[in-house]
């Protein structure tokens, strides 16, 4: 079962601070802001061959990033979100 | 280079254009691909809209066969790998050491940082090099009773962000006169740290520089099959270029068209609300 870090104390700033003393709008452990506590799940592991991906771009293509990558090695990013 | 997002095509095609990306963003608006590398966050609520649907951000770098050789993901948002990690990872490049005109005859050691500087939540790695002299050893774990361990502390500092030191695998060792098998470091030692840092400690220079300091101590003991020396404490400190920006490579292109947010934000709150 994971557990959300929980961590969090108000800012005279009026923002909320977390364990490191990052400053942001919304308290640890509630919406955007839900992070989970060390240890939480990171998918596939070194060693594995990474799962296809297959999705539309932004610019309309679908590509699939093993034959896009065209036998080069390649960084995956997963990224929150490009809008917030 | 791929990057994927919860996030409509079109908010990612916006992202691109003011941000000049080359490189794919691809889009998984129903989060399957993420919920299909086990990596969707599960603690936020279904119904938590527009949040829900996000991953546990991480990197993956993969070789040529695609199979995955590194693996980069903190567990809290505000804090992410740097480009040059990632770069490093990817094309498997080392910390060169240049070697020293003439062998060491005791062990010494220096902190230095791999980066030029530090901005916020990101992180870069501190370099600490140990310079064993042949027939030397320091410890790793387990550490024989009554020694010191090889270890890097740092000071207190409201504003420095440190992660656990990655100490390089340890030699196995057996002592010739005992025949006690040991975990040691032998010859040029790196020790990784990856460091960040929160914006409280900056402190502006005279020269209106900006700079975060790092300091601590570090704590070895060396020993040859005969004998140990003294442990030794030795004290360092270095100032780090600081940056406020988390992103501070990251400009919009000249003359792009800012993407409408709140539009896209609507958007995605309301695009879970529909009935499935």
């Amino acid at each position: 079962m994971l557990e959300k870090e929980m961590f969090a104390k108000q800012h005279e700033s009026g923002g909320w601070e977390d364990e490191f003393g990052m400053i942001g709008p919304f308290q640890q452990g509630f919406g955007p802001r839900t992070n989970p506590k060390p240890g939480h799940p990171t998918g596939p592991d070194i060693g594995q061959r990474l799962p296809d991906i297959v999705a539309t771009a932004h610019d309309g293509a679908v590509i699939d990033v093993h034959k896009a990558r065209a036998g080069a090695a390649a960084i995956v990013v997963f990224f929150r979100s490009a809008v917030w | 280079m791929f990057a994927l997002s919860y996030d409509e095509q079109d908010a990612l095609a916006a992202y691109a254009d003011e941000y000049g990306v080359t490189f794919p963003l691809l889009s998984d608006p129903k989060s399957e691909i993420i919920e299909s590398f086990g990596i969707l966050n599960t603690l936020m609520d279904a119904d938590d809209h527009p949040w829900y649907g996000i991953p546990f951000p991480g990197t993956y770098v993969i070789d040529a066969d695609g199979i995955i050789i590194a693996k980069f993901f903190e567990s809290n948002m505000a804090i992410r790998a740097n480009a040059d990690q990632l770069r490093r990872a990817a094309i498997g490049e080392e910390v060169t050491i240049e070697p020293l005109s003439e062998p060491p005859s005791e062990v010494t050691a220096d902190v230095s940082f791999d980066g030029e500087s530090l901005a916020v939540g990101v992180v870069r790695d501190l370099l600490v090099t140990f310079r064993v002299p042949e027939g030397q050893h320091l410890y790793g774990e387990p550490v024989p009773s009554g020694m010191v361990a090889t270890s890097v502390e740092f000071d207190e500092s409201e504003g420095l962000v440190t992660f656990d030191p990655q100490f390089p695998p340890t030699h196995k060792h057996t002592l010739s006169g005992t025949g006690e098998e040991l975990q040691v470091y032998e010859g040029d030692v790196v020790v990784r740290i990856p460091i960040t840092h929160n914006q409280r400690s900056i402190e502006k220079l005279d020269d209106g520089s900006r700079v975060v300091r790092v300091s601590g101590t570090l704590r070895w003991q060396s020993c040859d099959d005969e004998v140990c020396h003294l442990p030794v404490a030795q004290p360092f400190e270095l100032a780090l270029p600081a940056l406020r920006s988390n992103t501070p490579e990251f400009r919009r292109k000249e003359g792009s068209t800012r993407m409408d947010t709140p539009t896209h934000f609507a958007k995605m709150t309301e695009r879970r609300k529909e009935p499935q």
